[in-house]
């Protein structure tokens, strides 16, 4: 079946389709959900941001370029949000920012995905929840990198386009957040 | 052992929004394209301030508050001449250390001044065409020592 492209969608939706907004949220809601959720650990906060996320886009669109990939620019609006959110929060600093593992990471058993329960692998349950919660408390810039690199599974240039940095400062980023996590993690990551 | 970090990081449980979040979503952006007063608040509130500042200053509508600032009243003395057209007309009491104060004509033979004076009892006259007239609105008068009456102003901005 013939598939709209994402640019197709976006000139209709200029063209006064705005209903086939629809569309293009349907197709992004789970990547940027993800994202967002990755960065604020918190269920409904997370749905609220990825919602603004949507309708600043909604109402942003004339402005969107071909330049970027219109996931590349979800990611960014929506990673501004976050930030705005963030600041909301009285959180002053972005990059010496930790989130406190509260009750949010109990929920995460919640949302293991279908065919990747670790009980029926090699990874075991109870790893996994460390690892979540050890990610949880990295700082902002080193969670925000592997959670698009191992969650989203974005490549290196895709994550430089939406951090707005350099290939080469996602890939330290990347090193220094698993330096961090093996360092949490203790022994067994070691 | 690197690898077995991110063969865990690869399996970090991945969430999804509610059933409902594209339609929430577009709810959410046919509200905020719906002009409504929200919107315009700033712009409504901004043109009322004007309107009303605007209408502060040229109109007479009561408008501005009364501010008694200090305990001062504001008073307004209107003498009437029974004689035709004076030339001059001043007022002079306690309050002006009986300095004479001329008045503004509003008619041919009326005159008024406004005082702002704090509360109190002050005896006054007026000066017409420099003779002393006792004002003859007021309900109150002594003798001033000179053969003459003052009048007397009780400052809650009537005179007695």
């Amino acid at each position: 079946m013939w598939e709209q492209s994402d640019r197709e969608i976006i000139q209709e939706v200029l063209n006064g389709n705005k209903d086939l907004f629809a569309v293009l949220v349907a197709r992004y809601e789970k990547p940027i959900f993800n994202y967002v959720y990755g960065l604020v650990r918190q269920r409904q906060d997370a749905e609220d941001l990825t919602q603004e996320a949507f309708v600043k886009a909604f109402f942003a669109l004339r402005t969107y370029r071909d330049s970027f990939e219109f996931s590349t620019w979800m990611y960014r609006i929506a990673r501004n949000v976050c930030l705005d959110y963030f600041r909301r929060q009285k959180i002053r600093s972005f990059f010496s920012l930790n989130t406190p593992v509260g009750e949010e990471e109990d929920e995460l058993g919640d949302f293991l995905p279908e065919g990747k329960d670790p009980e029926e692998g090699v990874l075991k349950e109870e790893l996994l929840e460390r690892v979540s919660q050890a990610v949880g408390q990295l700082p902002l810039k080193f969670r925000e990198v592997i959670v698009l690199r191992y969650v989203e599974e974005l490549s290196y240039e895709e994550i430089a386009r939406i951090l707005d940095v350099p290939v080469g400062t996602v890939k330290t980023y990347l090193h220094r957040a698993k330096a961090k996590l093996r360092e949490l993690l203790g022994e067994e990551f070691s | 052992m690197g690898e077995k970090l991110e063969q865990y990081l690869r399996h970090l449980p991945k969430v999804e929004p509610g059933r409902s979040f594209a339609p929430s979503v577009m709810a959410c952006i046919a509200e905020r394209a719906r002009p409504s007063y929200r919107r315009y608040k700033r712009w409504v509130v901004a043109f009322a301030a004007v309107a009303l500042f605007v209408l502060m200053l040229t109109t007479n509508l009561p408008l501005t508050p009364r501010l008694e600032l200090f305990g001062y009243r504001t008073v307004r003395l209107v003498f009437c001449s029974t004689v035709r057209n004076p030339k001059t007309v001043a007022v002079a009491g306690d309050f002006s250390d009986w300095e004479s104060i001329p008045m503004e004509r509003v008619d041919e033979n009326c005159f008024a001044l406004t005082l702002r004076l704090r509360p109190g009892k002050y005896e006054y006259g007026f000066l017409v065409d420099g003779k002393w007239v006792p004002d003859p609105l007021s309900l109150r008068a002594v003798a001033d020592g000179f053969g003459s009456v003052n009048s007397v102003l009780v400052v809650d901005g009537d005179t007695e």
